[in-house]
């Protein structure tokens, strides 16, 4: 592999973990220098360029998290929220509060319901007891599905603008942004022939067009690659500086210490946010 | 000689014994004058450690440079762009100096019970 | 409006796409007008209405059952539900109209002593009627293999019963049949009035139950309350 390329991936790389851009300048020029005096080839002196960015974000200690001291108002407020599947309990008095700029992550084992509050809290499903409030409009990006097999991805663009008032050119462009920070392309494939990890990301590109003020995502990172999985969650960090409440589904505990609520419903499906 | 007897060494076990020491090598060959990453490499090498690649090195260098015991700056090449120079910090002498008498008691004790089996 | 009309726009790109659909509503059709066309006179013309119609009914069908995995997503960006199922049937009356257009031509110059203007409104009819049967179906069965199957149902007896019988009355698509005896076989214009009435109510019938199923299984559910959002 030739020098500008492996570093070319390598500045990609740095940024994707999250390194922040001064050093990953240093990096790559320290990288560069290396390369130049010992003459070898980049894969053998430093591995693959994700690899090695891996462990530069390690020995960093990962990106700053910038702490808060105010949140906004409001977003979600679930409260006590129970829901029964003929004599099975998998929810009873879950509740959750949501402000804006806030990333909240419910965790459980498998079948602790956890996508029956997600779908309880946009309303797609029907709960036996509490209620939900949602300030603002909601994006929600489900586990699977949620696209039409036979439309374009920009069809599928203009439709969901349409839904919130986008014109059709605005809702294109808007998505074709947000699809390059998951490092994806629309083409003009139909979204029956795009790969299961490229539908996803179709998915959580429509989930949040429009820019709703309320995101709940199913584990929305079916498919994805590592480098995609880390892109999400730049994105869900993204969309918390941008003032916007995220409420993300995930059975993945490495990413919690950068969430700022956790609800854990594996305790028999009782829960309060901590 | 010292490289002769690295070839028939195991390499897992080699990774291994750097792991624990590479940080204070690279701290020891500091304490005796500033460097860059590559020459590093080199005085490492011809110090009868192996080849140490760059994603093994600079990783290395980066969490001595967090953990404040080495400071960097940039030098000008003669004929080329910048490079990133280390130098060990008041820090780093310290732990160096303590780390070096444990190691030597350390290597002593490890020493000793491995000859004892080959004298047999 | 804008928002009905993207849906019917998206719903006729989605199904002019779906290659299957489209031999199905084209090739059909013909088949029934041909397998008949040796027959006594006017019997491929009911045949071609009847084909027509079932065709339509299956392209929604498929239509509506396809949407499904959509619609809490489109419900949640904005849209109204009765602006979801009309943009569907907007573009499915379209395809209809463009699908009927040219077999009409055809009878218009391949069957001779027979009332044109009739057979016209049986196909207009069968253009109203047969979407409306296909998207109540698709609302209320879960998967598309039980809404063909009471779709093939209906045909059949439609094909086997008397139309003069009274059960007959009770399938959607009677008035096919009864206006095509006035067209072809030049009886009384109660025929074609009595036809007239069987649509319209039909029609009516099904408007409200595709309504009322979208509008259940699409309702905003009595625990949200969404503040200074969409609603």
């Amino acid at each position: 592999m030739r020098h500008e390329i492996w570093l070319a991936a390598l500045t990609d790389e740095l940024r994707r973990h999250g390194v922040g851009p001064d050093l990953a300048a240093h990096v790559v020029a320290e990288a560069a220098g290396h390369l130049r005096d010992s003459g070898e080839p980049p894969l053998r002196a430093f591995g693959p360029p994700s690899a090695y960015a891996a462990a530069v974000a390690d020995s960093v200690g990962g990106p700053a998290l910038s702490t808060r001291s105010s949140v906004g108002p409001v977003r979600l407020r679930a409260v006590d929220i129970s829901k029964r599947y003929g004599r099975r309990t998998v929810l009873s008095g879950v509740s959750l509060t949501v402000h804006a700029g806030q990333v909240a992550a419910v965790v459980g084992a498998n079948g602790s319901g956890k996508s029956t509050f997600l779908r309880i809290c946009a309303g797609l499903v029907g709960a036996d007891g509490g209620h939900v409030e949602l300030h603002g409009t909601v994006g929600y990006c489900p586990q699977a599905g949620g696209t039409a097999d036979f439309l374009l991805a920009e069809e599928h663009f203009a439709l969901i603008g349409a839904g919130r008032g986008v014109p059709r050119s605005a809702a294109a462009r808007e998505g074709a942004r947000r699809a390059a920070a998951l490092d994806w392309v629309p083409g003009d494939a139909q979204a029956r022939h795009l790969s299961g990890g490229t539908r996803q990301k179709l998915n959580l590109v429509l989930a949040g067009l429009g820019d709703p003020e309320v995101l709940l995502l199913d584990e929305p990172y079916q498919g994805f690659d590592r480098g995609t999985y880390l892109d999400f969650w730049h994105e869900v960090w993204r969309w918390r500086d941008a003032g916007r409440a995220v409420v993300v589904v995930t059975h993945l505990l490495n990413q919690l210490d950068r969430v700022d609520i956790v609800l854990d419903l594996s305790a028999g499906g009782a829960g309060v946010a901590a | 000689m010292a490289v002769l007897a690295c070839s028939t060494v195991d390499q897992d076990r080699r990774a291994q014994w750097l792991r624990g020491v590479l940080d204070l090598c690279v701290l020891g060959l500091l304490a005796r004058g500033d460097s860059y990453g590559y020459e590093l490499a080199q005085s490492l090498q011809s110090a009868g450690l192996g080849t140490i690649q760059g994603g093994t090195l600079y990783p290395v260098l980066l969490r001595l440079q967090r953990s404040g015991l080495v400071t960097v700056y940039w030098r000008e090449g003669g004929g080329g762009p910048a490079r990133k120079y280390y130098t060990i910090s008041a820090a780093g002498l310290a732990v160096l100096g303590e780390a070096a008498g444990q190691w030597a008691a350390f290597a002593g004790g490890v020493g000793a019970i491995i000859q004892e089996r080959t004298a047999r | 409006m804008n928002q009905t009309m993207t849906i019917a726009e998206m719903t006729l790109r989605e199904t002019v796409r779906r290659r299957g659909v489209l031999v199905l509503l084209l090739v059909l059709p013909l088949a029934f007008y041909l397998g008949r066309r040796g027959d006594h006179l006017g019997q491929s013309i009911r045949f071609v209405c009847l084909g027509l119609a079932w065709v339509l009914s299956a392209a929604a069908l498929f239509v509506g059952s396809s949407a499904r995995s959509l619609e809490p997503r489109l419900r949640l960006s904005g849209y109204r539900t009765h602006q979801l199922f009309l943009g569907r049937l907007l573009a499915l009356w379209t395809l209809g109209l463009l699908l009927s257009a040219p077999y009409f031509l055809l009878i218009r110059f391949d069957q001779h002593n027979v009332r044109y203007g009739a057979i016209a409104v049986i196909m207009l009819l069968g253009v109203l009627v047969a979407p409306l049967l296909g998207l109540a179906l698709s609302a209320l069965l879960p998967r598309d293999l039980e809404g063909m199957l009471v779709l093939m149902t209906v045909v059949g007896l439609q094909m086997i019963l008397d139309p003069a019988g009274n059960a007959a009355r009770l399938l959607p698509f009677w008035f096919s049949r009864e206006i095509g005896t006035y067209a072809i076989d030049h009886t009384s214009v109660g025929y074609f009035d009595r036809g007239l009435l069987h649509a319209a109510v039909t029609a009516l019938l099904l408007l409200v139950l595709v309504a009322v199923a979208f509008g259940v299984r699409l309702r905003r559910r009595p625990h949200v309350k969404i503040v200074g959002g969409l609603s």
